[in-house]
């Protein structure tokens, strides 16, 4: 690009000013206020216990941000994990002010609305590993056992594949809201179910479940029936909502538990919701290679 | 020595337990609705038992009243959540997402069943409570 095109497509100099003053705007410390975080080592500390760090936060900060100002410049034994910052991995899952969201995508203003006080748990009804961190190994045992995979009984083809299985944009359309689920474990630990069910699979699961089941591509229905119509399966949801209600991706679990108990009662009088999809046979691929 | 170990399972679990169900605070209209009808259905248990003992029992006037409001919302939050529990009202997956989107299980269709129950409830347990208030004092 020459000098010329350059300055053709530079921002004019009043935009350019005006987006460099917002920007400083935006990360100015506005206000003071209070963290009160929980401290806990299950394998050190007798029982845990709070810590306050006052903090100045601008209005772009979210409470990763602040979580890592306080482990840099105050307390480096805090525990927290995270990963991406930017709402993808579902690493920073916490108990902000009460409720169930994520660290990275939550602005600290925003938690701590008219108050000064933001309190940070680790997720409820998780077993704590460090602070704020909490342990997914049975979290994510409880997701394997629904098998998330697709299950197919066609062995020829898997080993031989002669082209891709078909599938319409409205076949997509009935699972495409559950594949954006990043396990965060928010939906799990808002569940009041969880709060007394310890083995129940949990929203994540269940909604996994479902999406696997009406898969088009996927043949294994009859496989995972006997998982989520057990005694900790789907029954044990009484549509308190709160797993939608938290969900920072929009996945809209308890949606999909109630569509899958649909399914089972319909599966029960012999309906089955799809044949399993057939491969595009090579012709078709190589038509299109032309 | 065993005192202390449950002590600290108790925290290294971090269960909520039964307070769990009852933490609706942060959360929507519908967890509100899920507590009172765990408390709701509980309270019927309770006076199903005592129905069983005496059938000819009955609590008494204001009490009676109290009876009518706990059995008229376990009732219809009860068809709510029969409708929406089958998947009837809950909505269809989407195939696009705004940026922020709230789920469709919630403030879809489903918001106006629960509008649909509580105006229900209020009905039936104005019926109810004149009826007990009311009509039965008048018959002796």
């Amino acid at each position: 690009m020459s000098s010329e095109e350059a300055k053709e497509y530079a921002l004019p100099p009043e935009v350019l000013e005006e987006t460099i003053r917002a920007s400083e705007e935006l990360w100015k410390p506005v206000r003071k206020i209070k963290f009160r975080i929980y401290k806990y080592n299950p394998r050190k500390d007798y029982a845990p216990h709070w810590e306050e760090h006052e903090l100045e936060v601008s209005r772009g900060m979210t409470v990763l941000d602040a979580l890592l100002v306080i482990k840099g410049e105050m307390d480096h034994s805090l525990g927290v994990r995270y990963s991406c910052r930017m709402g993808l991995c579902g690493s920073c899952a916490m108990m902000i002010n009460g409720k169930q969201m994520l660290a990275c995508q939550t602005r600290v203003l925003e938690a701590a609305g008219d108050g000064d006080v933001v309190e940070l748990r680790p997720l409820d009804n998780f077993p704590v590993e460090r602070d704020l961190a909490a342990d997914f190994t049975s979290f994510f045992e409880k997701h394997k056992a629904v098998k998330p995979w697709i299950i197919r009984n066609d062995e020829v083809e898997l080993n031989n594949p002669t082209g891709p299985y078909k599938q319409t944009v409205d076949e997509y359309a009935r699972y495409y809201q559950f594949t954006d689920c990043i396990k965060c474990g928010a939906c799990l630990s808002a569940c009041p179910t969880a709060a007394t069910d310890y083995e129940y699979l949990g929203p994540q699961a269940l909604a996994q479940a479902y999406r696997y089941m009406v898969d088009t591509r996927d043949d294994g229905l009859d496989v995972r029936i006997p998982i989520v119509d057990s005694e900790h399966g789907c029954w044990r949801c009484h549509f308190a909502a709160s797993c939608s209600d938290v969900c920072p991706r929009g996945v809209d679990p308890a949606q999909g538990i109630q569509l899958l108990k649909k399914l089972l009662i319909k599966r029960k009088f012999g309906f089955k919701p799809h044949k399993p999809a057939e491969a595009l046979p090579a012709k078709v691929k190589a038509e299109r290679k032309e | 020595m065993e005192a202390e170990s449950e002590f600290k399972e108790y925290y290294a679990k971090n269960m909520r337990g039964i307070s769990g169900w009852f933490k609706a605070r942060a959360y929507t209209i519908e967890r509100w609705l899920y507590a009172a009808h765990r408390i709701t259905g509980i309270l019927i248990v309770l006076f199903v038992l005592a129905h069983f003992y005496s059938t000819g029992w009955h609590p008494g006037l204001w009490w009676d009243a109290l009876l009518g409001i706990i059995v008229t919302f376990h009732t219809a939050n009860g068809i709510r959540l029969i409708l929406a529990e089958l998947g009837f009202a809950v909505g269809k997956p989407l195939l696009v997402k705004k940026p922020s989107q709230r789920p469709v299980s919630i403030e879809g269709v489903q918001r106006y069943l629960v509008v649909f129950a509580l105006v229900l409830f209020f009905v039936l347990a104005a019926i109810w409570a004149y009826y007990a208030l009311v009509v039965q004092p008048m018959m002796g």
